[in-house]
């Protein structure tokens, strides 16, 4: 690998502080996501800890800051930062085959807005936490004292904002930035799921702003939206809550479907099954996803046959999703197999957690069989099975796929399989019981539970630690290895888009050449009696 | 799962275990292609590179069509459930039902009034008119699989007609919506009672009642 022209040394400001390079904010998002994906991990064990006893350990009133701080934590500074922030800066221009953001300095402060609502969601452990769950519901929300409510509405609408300025320079920079001869059909898959991301979290974000601006100015202007003797009502906020948090959710998990179609092929040495099957379903998806809000409204006080059409759409939007993993499955099949790290986590770890999650889905859709399992348990498990079992998973195999080009080094790969196998049986562990709990009637967000749950909620409880676990081998791996870890080439997995045709770690400027693209990433792999060496140079872009 | 006290719920767990078995035959077909083609197709020295297939157009269509209509089914079977459910009996008995932080509190026909005490009467139509005095609660009774949230400002109702093979049991019936940190312990205890005994029981509440509101 020839040396990437050196870059002058420069000061920690400079080099990090003031820059505006998409792949040095995409590091800087990544690292401070997993900062907080270590908080909001803690959170997750004191809640898991408190319910080891079915009286609880903590008082209901700490407990409701845990879990609210865990899941608000997870949603707004971990998952959706790190997938868009973090993998979506660094990958997009690299994959697109541009020198960089449209908008560099705006992306700069998308990732400061981003850092300051973290700042104030750190604050609220100073001054008192918001104590009203991720989804924040008034009249509670209005009514809960202190300053923990304000202090969430504050670093909402940050990382909102924060969001609608990523958006907006994301699909700008896909639109207009891409390389010579990269038409949208020859973009990455990932580059597809970010496009169709940053469209949703266009339109989706003012409804959550207007939410929880109407919810704060109720708070403290004495407006009176959500306030029903005086004519409010609080299904307003809800109905705009959803028409964000929906897509939301899509915006936790398509990026993650787009790690995902990258990681199969490279290590099923095959082509990706199906390129446009899973590049149009993720456009359905976004689409759909903003048919079916009302899914979580269900039981909330509309008519039950008005949740009929929303119960039909729930159904439709699983189809590009099921349609995704038959093309991912047909990647696999006959392809050459190397179970490195990434790959178990994208595939035994993703694809057979995330399928769960989708079914259960299935489930909750269904008016009948909501009308029980609304706020039970097994909303909690469809959840995590969905997030962590899905777009967890997702993160993990992209941490572990990206590093040696972020770093240029590799990772322990025996702590790799560790962390992962920890992660999977984690994952099954903590989460599976919660369908049992959800069935057997345990309402969600309680701090003390009638003792007939005690036996699943232990178990559940030792998954978290295991996960605990897996993740600290994770970090401390990751962080160490990118110091001290094996130097690698600079295309170490044989991977065919455009970030591995230069050296690892990228020069600032990307490429020296604008790549002139002649086909999708996704070509067949040479015999090996073609070609000595079994990992195929990769040739996306025959200049 | 706990028992099913209506007619309605146990045909719920029926639709419940259909949508199951289907999503479970589903469930084991794509564990069973992803082991199996992780460990049939691992690289080894015979097999050193995948096989140069891009797609297929049949069965993309085959893999959309067969969820698409198996999902939609689902969801149209449902709806016959979601009118059982929605359309109330003609003349049925109801129960007010009023969420408060933290606790139940249930208004009969005859004006009795309790806190976290539901009783229904055996094989009669009983309907919940359900509301909120201050926050956001749910009201939510597993034994006969449904709820309905108690919001301020808003009915809400559902109805139940509980078979009397279950006279003398009682069953919780938790607040489900989160509503603070009374909301753990917010469960009230619903009785199911022969027709004459709640009648009986509804008279002495109601004398009780009467002589204590009119001693103070
Ligand atoms: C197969 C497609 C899916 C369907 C049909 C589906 C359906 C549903 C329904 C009906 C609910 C509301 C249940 C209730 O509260 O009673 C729900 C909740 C939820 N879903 Fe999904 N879902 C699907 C996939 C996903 C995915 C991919 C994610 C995220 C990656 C996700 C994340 C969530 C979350 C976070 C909630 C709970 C929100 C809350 O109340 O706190 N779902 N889902
Ligand atoms: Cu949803
Ligand atoms: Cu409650």
């Amino acid at each position: 690998m020839e040396a990437a022209l050196k870059p002058p040394r420069r000061s920690f400001v400079r080099e990090w502080i003031l820059t505006v390079d998409h792949k040095k904010i995409g590091i800087m998002y990544g690292v401070t996501a997993l900062f907080f994906f270590l908080l909001g991990g803690l959170f997750a064990l004191l809640v898991r800890t408190d319910l080891l006893s079915y009286k609880g350990l903590f008082t209901a009133q700490s407990y409701n800051e845990f879990f609210t701080m865990h899941a608000t934590i997870m949603i707004f500074a971990v998952i959706i930062p790190l997938l868009t922030g973090a993998f979506g800066n660094y990958l997009v221009p690299l994959h697109i085959g541009a020198r960089d953001m449209a908008f560099p300095r705006m992306n700069a402060l998308s990732y400061w807005l981003y850092l300051v609502s973290g700042i104030i969601l750190l604050l609220s452990m100073v001054f008192g936490m918001p104590d009203a769950g991720w989804t924040s519901y008034p009249p509670y929300s209005v009514q809960s004292h202190g300053p923990g409510i304000d202090l969430w509405v504050m670093a909402i609408h940050l990382s909102g904002l924060s969001s609608i300025l990523g958006a907006i320079n994301f699909i700008v920079t896909i639109h207009k930035m891409r390389a010579p001869g990269m038409t949208y059909t020859r973009m990455s898959l990932f580059t597809w799921s970010m496009l169709v991301t940053a469209y949703m979290q266009l339109f989706g974000t003012p409804a959550l702003a207007g939410a929880i601006t109407t919810l704060i100015s109720d708070r403290h202007f004495g407006t009176v939206f959500y306030n029903s003797a005086q004519g409010g009502d609080p299904m307003l906020y809800q109905h705009l809550f959803w028409f964000y948090s929906h897509p939301a959710v899509y915006i936790m998990i398509l990026p993650g479907f787009g790690i995902i179609s990258e990681v199969l092929p490279v290590f099923a040495r095959k082509p990706i099954f199906g390129y446009h099957a899973i590049a149009y379903s993720s456009v359905a998806i976004g689409f759909l996803g903003f048919f079916v809000w009302a899914h979580h409204m269900f039981v909330a006080g509309m008519a039950m046959s008005t949740g009929i059409p929303f119960m039909i759409s729930s159904m439709i939007i699983a189809v590009p999703t099921s349609v995704k993993i038959f093309n991912w499955l047909a990647t696999l099949w006959s392809g050459s197999v190397e179970y490195t790290v990434p790959m178990m986590f994208a595939s035994l770890g993703f694809i057979g957690s995330f399928i769960i999650g989708g079914f259960s889905g299935v489930i909750v859709a269904a008016v009948p069989l909501d009308m029980n399992l609304h706020d039970t348990y097994f909303i909690v498990a469809h959840i995590h099975y969905v997030l962590f079992g899905g777009s967890v998973m997702t993160i993990m195999a992209g941490l572990h796929f990206w590093f040696p080009k972020v770093t240029g080094r590799m990772y322990n790969t025996k702590l790799g399989y560790l962390s992962f196998w920890l992660y999977f049986i984690g994952t099954q562990v903590a989460f599976f019981p919660m369908h049992f709990l959800g069935l057997a009637g345990m309402p969600r967000r309680i701090a003390s539970y009638n003792p007939i749950f005690q036996f699943w909620n232990d178990v559940s409880t030792i998954g978290a630690y295991m996960l605990g676990l897996g993740t600290l081998v994770i970090v401390s791996n990751l962080l160490y290895s990118a110091k001290r870890g094996r130097k690698v080439a600079a295309n170490p997995w044989g991977a065919q888009t455009l970030e591995w045709t230069i050296s690892s770690p990228p020069p600032e400027h990307n490429f020296d050449d604008l790549p002139v693209v002649s086909s999708n990433p996704y070509q067949p792999y040479p015999e090996p009696n073609a070609n000595p060496n079994p990992t195929p140079s990769p040739t996306p872009a025959p200049v | 799962m706990p028992a099913a006290l209506t007619h309605m719920s146990q045909s719920v767990d029926g639709l419940f275990y259909w949508v199951l078995g289907v999503i479970t035959f589903f469930f084991v077909l794509v564990e069973v292609l992803l082991v199996g083609f992780l460990v049939r197709y691992r690289r080894t020295k015979q097999n050193l590179v995948g096989a140069a297939v891009h797609g297929n157009n049949k069965l993309e269509i085959l893999w959309t069509l067969i969820p698409a209509l198996i999902l939609v089914a689902i969801g149209v079977f449902s709806v016959k459930y979601v009118y059982a459910d929605q359309i109330a009996p003609a003349k049925p008995v109801v129960i007010q039902v009023i969420g408060h932080e933290w606790q139940w509190e249930f208004k009969y026909p005859n004006g009795v009034d309790t806190v976290n005490d539901l009783r229904v009467p055996a094989g009669q139509n009983v309907l919940f008119d359900i509301t909120s005095a201050d926050v956001i609660h749910g009201f939510d009774i597993p034994a006969v699989r449904l709820q309905q949230d108690a919001v301020p400002g808003r009915r809400t109702q559902f109805w139940v007609n509980v078979e009397s093979q279950f006279v003398g049991q009682t069953f919780d019936v938790p607040c489900d919506q989160f509503c603070g940190p009374g909301h753990p312990t917010m469960v009230a205890k619903m009785q199911v009672m022969s027709p004459a005994a709640y009648q009986s029981w509804l008279q002495t509440e109601k004398q009780q009642q009467n002589s204590t509101s009119s001693n103070s």
